[in-house]
């Protein structure tokens, strides 16, 4: 049996930056909260087929469909893979906020 | 140290000069994804979860100052701040923009360095031993075959457009410190018996979803022959690997088909076919050239066991734990080779802030003949410390975090980027392994544990080496969930073995309790100053799978 669809948005990678961004309105937002949704199947292609549109103008590349709950209206991805994906940022502190407090310290004296 | 010579210098700019071409095709739309996407990954730039990806090419781990203090340059101004060594040796970029990556490129280009043979289906940049050079047993440094196969595989026609990646790996110790049994083909540097120096050939090894220990291929392989040799067993490799399957695509599934003395036979007919081609390792010159450039700096004699080497271990216990836990002996009496850990508590492992790289790059400046070293445990070693100087040394790397006297113990864990960075990973590796690191904090209590490697990967292709960890931890997705599996008993050493599965996997929350279990366990077992991995290799895995799951029994 057929997977039954789920509410989607669509996802890609923009090509100069690299970072996330969902398809909108208006285009490409960092944003998840801004994407455009599809609630059946066709509107799932038909928002697949405009990705396209912008992979060919060379805006972006690899779209795909990621499913979501909607939370007080907010899309949120089931999978967290793309949890993280839209949050733009590792689970963990990096850099020089994931630095050992002693070195912190000393930048801060 | 290697220099680059001329044609290395004009290779490696023109290849930047080639790629920033390339990368401005994609921007304007001359070339499409399809096209650009194979371009990319010759020059070590990927697409991941987040954003680009670019993968710095560090050959044989060995690198100085002034290219440290590049790395960290770039980590500045083009990336956010920091960068992350890996298991390879390398070192990756997590955030570039792909209009930056050709300047990056030259910029990495002026300090002889380059991201080439960092990813796509070539031979990639060989590792070797971080010690190289340095360890006293050592017969031959390896960095001098490894450059002799980067000269040979850089940019080689044949071998271009492999079925799968090719990695090699050089030890010139009995000791390995290469995990070179898990390597398509490792080279072990020996001394057969009329005392001649040449290479025990190792092929077939590998992780990934199909993890293999490598089979011997020649016990004795004449130096002489070392390039004809590697030229027929990849030409063997190419012709009859499969192509129709991607993850039946490495040479261990090749070995492991057709069988070792199979793949042997054909090897060695290859290579009699190649008998009078110019195919020869470099002689007299040429060779004397590269083996000059590894040749030991000139270190100053200084005092065998300076009486303030000790005055000061008496007087901060914290240094004399790091003195005991992170040097090694070194080949020239009054020096010592220091391990960097970059596995501070609580920290992502293998990650060096800009800040951090130059701390030290200046003691590798000062105090380290202006050398660094970065380990396939995702450290880096600074290998000529002399013993009068540890102290210094030791401040200046705890001035920025860097002080962590754990080499080797239960939070030297090595994790892949894991779903936090990685486009293929389906689980969480760096915060699990935070939260074990957070759990055995306590110096007196990793003391306590002695030698104990954990290793995890956020998914089937192995990046955190997790099947060769004392203990595993595989991340996998299971309908949506973070699952871990625990493998006990791998081993990456001269003694290689694949870790063997406890049984049902368990939830990110539960990790750390488990590896808490297992540890308990162990220390109820052990006799004596039994490792972990002895203990292990003793009792066997059934009291620790009772251990770890008795209550579900």
């Amino acid at each position: 049996m057929a997977k039954a669809f789920r509410t989607s948005v669509v996802t890609a990678n923009d090509l100069v930056e690299g970072t996330s961004v969902f398809l909108g309105a208006e285009g490409w937002h960092a944003d998840i909260g801004r994407a455009m949704l599809a609630f059946t199947p066709e509107e799932g292609e038909g928002l697949a087929a405009l990705a396209a549109r912008f992979v060919e103008d060379n805006a972006v590349v690899e779209p795909y469909l990621v499913e979501v709950a909607l939370e007080d209206g907010r899309p949120v991805p089931h999978l967290r893979r793309e949890r993280i994906r839209a949050s733009h940022a590792p689970t963990v502190a990096v850099g020089a906020a994931a630095t050992p407090s002693r070195a912190a310290e000393r930048r801060a004296a | 140290m290697y220099r680059y010579d001329e044609f290395d210098h004009r290779l490696v700019a023109e290849r930047a000069g080639e790629f920033r071409a390339q990368v401005a095709r994609r921007l304007d739309g001359s070339l499409t994804e399809d096209e650009f996407k194979p371009l990319r990954l010759m020059n070590g730039l990927y697409l991941q979860l987040h954003a680009y990806m670019l993968r710095v090419a560090i050959p044989y781990g060995t690198l100085d100052g002034r290219q440290m203090r590049r790395l960290a340059e770039i980590a500045e101004r083009w990336d956010r701040g920091y960068g992350h060594f890996t298991t390879r040796q390398n070192i990756q970029f997590n955030w570039p923009k792909l209009k930056d990556v050709p300047d990056i490129l030259d910029a990495l280009a002026e300090v002889e360095m380059h991201a080439i043979q960092t990813s796509g289906n070539c031979i990639r940049n060989v590792t070797s031993d971080p010690l190289s050079g340095v360890a006293p047993e050592e017969i031959e440094d390896p960095r001098i075959t490894a450059e002799l196969i980067r000269q040979w595989s850089t940019l080689h026609p044949e071998f271009t457009f492999l079925g799968r990646k090719f990695k090699i790996a050089v030890t010139g110790s009995e000791h390995d410190r290469t995990a070179v049994m898990l390597h398509d083909i490792g080279l072990q540097i020996v001394r057969n018996e009329a005392g001649e120096v040449g290479y025990r050939v190792l092929v077939g090894g590998g992780m990934g979803r199909t993890p293999m220990i490598a089979g011997e291929l020649r016990a004795f392989l004449p130096k002489a022959d070392l390039l004809r040799y590697l030229e027929a067993a990849l030409r063997v490799y190419n012709l009859h690997g499969r192509r129709d399957n991607k993850f039946k695509a490495r040479i261990k599934i090749l070995v492991h088909e057709r069988g070792i003395d199979s793949y042997r036979d054909e090897v060695e007919a290859e290579f009699a076919a190649l008998d009078g081609s110019d195919l020869v390792v470099p002689a007299d010159e040429e060779l004397a050239r590269i083996t000059a450039y590894f040749a030991p700096p000139a270190l100053p004699e200084r005092e065998e066991a300076p009486a303030v080497l000790e005055r000061v271990k008496r007087q901060d216990p914290g240094f004399a734990r790091w003195v005991g836990q992170n040097t090694h002996p070194h080949r020239v009496p009054g020096y010592t080779a220091v391990t960097v850990s970059l596995k501070p508590i609580g920290a992502p492992p293998g990650d060096a802030t800009a800040e951090q790289m130059r701390a030290m790059a200046e003691v590798a400046e000062r105090y380290s003949a202006d050398e660094l070293r970065v380990t396939h445990e995702q450290n880096v070693v600074l290998p000529h410390v002399a013993l009068a100087d540890l102290y210094q040394v030791y401040r200046g790397l705890a001035a920025v975090g860097l002080d962590a006297a754990n080499r080797g113990l239960v939070t030297d864990i090595i994790a892949c980027p894991g779903l936090d960075y990685c486009a293929l990973a389906t689980a969480r590796s760096i915060p699990v392994a935070q939260e074990i690191q957070k759990r055995f904090a306590s110096p007196e209590r990793q003391a306590e544990i002695g030698p104990l490697s954990i290793k995890i990967s956020g998914c089937i292709n192995a990046c955190g080496h997790h099947h060769v960890g004392h203990i595993g931890i595989l991340g996998l997705d299971k309908a949506g969930v973070e699952s871990y599996q625990i493998t006990l008993g791998g081993d990456a050493t001269e003694t290689a073995a694949l870790g063997q599965r406890t049984g049902p996997g368990f939830s990110y929350d539960q990790v750390p309790g488990v590896i808490g279990t297992l540890v308990e366990r162990y220390l109820e077992l052990r006799q004596g100053r039994e490792t972990f991995l002895q203990t292990y290799r003793r009792v066997g895995m059934e009291p620790f799978k009772e251990a770890l799951y008795a209550d579900a029994a």
